[in-house]
């Protein structure tokens, strides 16, 4: 506790220089990461912290939309599979091997074209906002994402059954971004420039008719914010991030996309990174997408036995961390911080007071 | 199981030929990835793993035992890319088995060509896993581009040309439906009466039975893996389709879901595997026992026959392959002991061979297909075989 309030402050110190100093520091710190992974442990934690940066961008693009702005989507993963399967059929060639759809254009822009559909699909994933709330919203979003991952499962032009394949991977020059420590500069970038826009739409006047629409609607309405229109902008947001994830996904290699990877269990894995981080909190978010990541590949294989009949018993584990989450723990990891912060705040103005009261005596 | 251990142990002897025992003292790691979430599915992974056993208590390969490492990719790709990645680069695995599903073979299949690991293949049977180009990839199945051949002929010949299509959207299935309906085209120029592009877990195919019980066909195809099919020939009956309209199931029929799911609309279906239970040859029917006693299997269907070919290969490539310690060279002497086995058989209906290059000829090294009619369906379901096709290499290919 001690050393997370010296870390607090310290963060404070150097954010008070310049804002962006913290995150600079952060950058530098997380670039040797793939050496320290590789060398202290093996190679493949480095594509474990591959697909975390990918989940964190998934983590922290759904808390806009349903943290800040309290809109109850579980469509999120649809608009990640657009992302993905948008930049891949761009980037692919034409008449390619496995004879899905290719458009040959140059990666750099077919991955900011596919963040751009996404972004147009997360403006049609929000309309059903404007009229409904709640479970209905959530119904609404949830089959709007699964007929997404239907879509590209009929569709040959998309992969279809077989899938996308030999999908190219990034490169500047000659240099390909197609191991696993290249791509880490990728989607870690990616991940740290997703937190970095997260806070400051939250600090922005954005940010806070978002979380005034999600405390009170009708009161938000009443204090002239557009209650229309940042529903809506919340759902681009939340699905740039999304498109930008399956983007960097679909180009990750192997390259290769399939309609599986888009299912509800997805879905309900990235909800749960989101609810054990805590909703609406941005470090909340991050923290659930490393731990359920890690949890998972950790736990995956578990298998117990019963009348000598193995059991996987790893969705139960899921399930019920869903459940008991909910239930003891509701405002999740993100509570946690939440509460060290105003315990800090509250301890400083208390310091500072005594501290006036003291020279006054 | 002693008796088809023995059995087996000539053969694989016999592949061993001169090869050399090496002075190398570790274990060899071999990782799987299967699909593993299904009851058959772990009783897969689960006889891969006791087969490994019983070479290592057997004195494993010229004293080195097999660490075998297991892991479930639930047939996704993303997470059986994982799983190689795991075995790989943490694991250092010589060798990886899998996957069962050819959507996450087919990107496997990249992953172990650009780490030079051997990849041996023990479900997946989409014709692209082998037309990739790589040199460390081995397909133990038959492929799906010679199933396709041998029931067009025997539909085209016996049935009729008047085909409807149930195709469900899992990689194989789609696989196994286009590779049927180009293969009428080119030998009967048939043309599909009907197709129904289907979901991979479709529940309800009722309006599809409607409109094909109304086209008057001769032969309706379901592709689909093992529940959706299942659910297809109970409907098919269901929407008045009578016994005379011949049910062609794609190789999934082979799965023992099928009949016990399906019961008395299973009678009639045929379709192509790579075994069959009805096979009345000592070493299948060892096989039977084996997996009856063992694993509760009433009849082993050719997943379950293919995992055991594999580890048999398996056995006779690591035995034959000179191990040095070194990791990359061990992958590679074990990659070109694969490539060197000819004339394997076990339990497949004919002989598995493989060669060094990296083509569909040399790395489909199984090319005959049987032709398998259930006689009975429910928990206690009989097959027969109908016939034994062994095709040419370039099957498919044109």
């Amino acid at each position: 506790m001690v050393f997370l309030s010296w870390m607090a402050d310290f963060i404070d110190s150097l954010a008070k220089r310049h804002r962006l100093l913290p995150w600079l520091i952060a950058y530098v710190l997380l670039l040797p990461m793939p050496f320290v992974l590789s060398a202290l442990f093996s190679e493949y934690l480095i594509d474990l912290a591959n697909r975390i940066c990918l989940f964190i961008l998934l983590a922290v693009g759904l808390n806009i939309v349903k943290g800040f702005c309290g809109q109850v989507t579980v469509g999120h993963i649809g608009l990640y599979a657009i992302g993905a399967v948008t930049s891949a059929v761009l980037a692919l060639e034409p008449g390619g091997f496995g004879g899905a759809l290719g458009f040959g254009w140059p990666i750099w822009l077919a991955i900011p074209t596919a963040v751009l559909v996404t972004g147009f699909a997360g403006l049609i994933v929000g309309l059903p906002s404007v009229r409904l709330e709640g479970a209905y919203l959530a119904l609404a979003t949830l089959g709007l994402g699964e007929s997404v991952r239907i879509f590209i499962a009929v569709t040959p032009a998309l992969g279809s059954s077989t899938g996308l394949m030999m999908i190219p991977a990034p490169s500047i020059g000659s240099f390909v971004f197609d191991s696993f420590t290249s791509y880490y500069y990728l989607v870690m970038t990616a991940a740290v420039v997703g937190i970095y826009f997260s806070f400051s739409i939250l600090r922005s006047a954005t940010g806070r008719a978002f979380q005034a629409i999600r405390e009170d609607t009708i009161a938000a309405s009443v204090n002239g914010i557009n209650v229309v229109k940042y529903k809506l902008l919340a759902f681009v947001l939340s699905a740039l991030y999304a498109g930008l994830a399956g983007a960097l996904f679909a180009h990750m290699p192997p390259g290769y996309l399939h309609h599986n990877n888009f299912t509800v269990i997805e879905m309900v894995t990235l909800l749960l990174m989101v609810v054990l981080g805590g909703i609406g909190n941005v470090w909340g978010g991050v923290i659930g997408a490393i731990v359920v990541a890690i949890a998972y590949d950790q736990t995956k294989d578990l298998v117990f036995y019963f009348m000598e009949r193995p059991i996987v018993i790893q969705p139960l584990v899921f399930g019920l961390s869903m459940v008991f989450l909910v239930m003891f723990m509701p405002r999740g990891i993100g509570g946690w911080i939440e509460d060290f912060q105003r315990n800090r705040r509250f301890i400083r103005r208390s310091e500072e007071r005594l501290g006036g009261s003291t020279r006054n005596s | 199981m002693r008796l088809l251990n023995k059995v087996l142990a000539g053969v694989v002897t016999a592949g061993v030929g001169l090869g050399a025992a090496a002075a190398y003292a570790e274990d060899i790691r071999v990782g799987i990835t299967m699909r593993m979430v299904s009851e058959n599915g772990q009783a897969y992974g689960q006889m891969v793993m006791d087969e490994i056993d019983a070479i290592n208590k057997a004195g494993g390969i010229h004293g080195n035992m097999i660490k075998a490492t297991l892991m479930n990719d639930e047939c996704k790709s993303d997470k059986g890319v994982a799983n190689a990645n795991k075995l790989i680069f943490q694991e250092k695995v010589h060798l990886l088995i899998g996957s069962t599903c050819s959507s996450v073979s087919l990107p496997i299949v990249d992953v172990t060509a650009k780490a030079g690991v051997p990849q041996m293949i023990p479900h997946s049977t989409n014709g692209k896993i082998t037309q990739k180009g790589s040199e460390w990839v081995f397909r133990i199945p038959v492929s799906g581009r010679y199933y396709g051949g041998v029931a067009a002929k025997y539909v085209g010949e016996n049935i009729g040309k008047k085909i409807a299509y149930i195709c469900a959207a899992d990689a194989a299935s789609v696989n196994d439906c286009a590779s049927m309906q180009a293969q009428m085209r080119k030998q009967f120029g048939a043309e599909p009466a009907y197709v129904a592009d289907v979901q991979e877990k479709e529940v309800d195919f009722r309006s599809h039975m409607q409109k094909i019980k109304s086209m008057g066909v001769d032969g309706i195809m379901v592709a689909a893996l093992a529940e959706t099919m299942a659910r297809a020939l109970v409907q098919s009956y269901e929407a008045g389709i009578g016994e005379d309209v011949r049910r062609i199931g794609s190789s999934s029929a082979s799965n023992a879901p099928v009949p016990k799911i399906a019961g008395d609309a299973v009678k009639g279906v045929f379709f192509t595997a790579a075994y069959s239970a009805a096979d009345s040859r000592p070493i299948a029917k060892l096989f039977n026992e084996m997996t009856r006693s063992r694993y509760g299997i009433h009849a082993p269907d050719h997943d379950f026959s293919q995992a055991y070919d594999l580890v048999r290969i398996m056995e006779m490539a690591l035995k034959n392959a000179k191990l040095t310690g070194s990791l990359a060279e061990d992958r590679t002497a074990i990659r070109d002991a694969i490539a060197n086995v000819q004339g394997y058989q076990g339990l497949a209906s004919g002989p598995i061979s493989f060669c060094a290059a990296p083509t569909p000829q040399c790395r489909d090294g199984n090319r005959t297909a049987v032709l398998i009619g259930y006689t009975k369906g429910g928990e206690n379901f009989e097959t027969e075989v109908l016939a034994r096709v062994t095709m040419d290499e370039n099957f498919g290919l044109e």
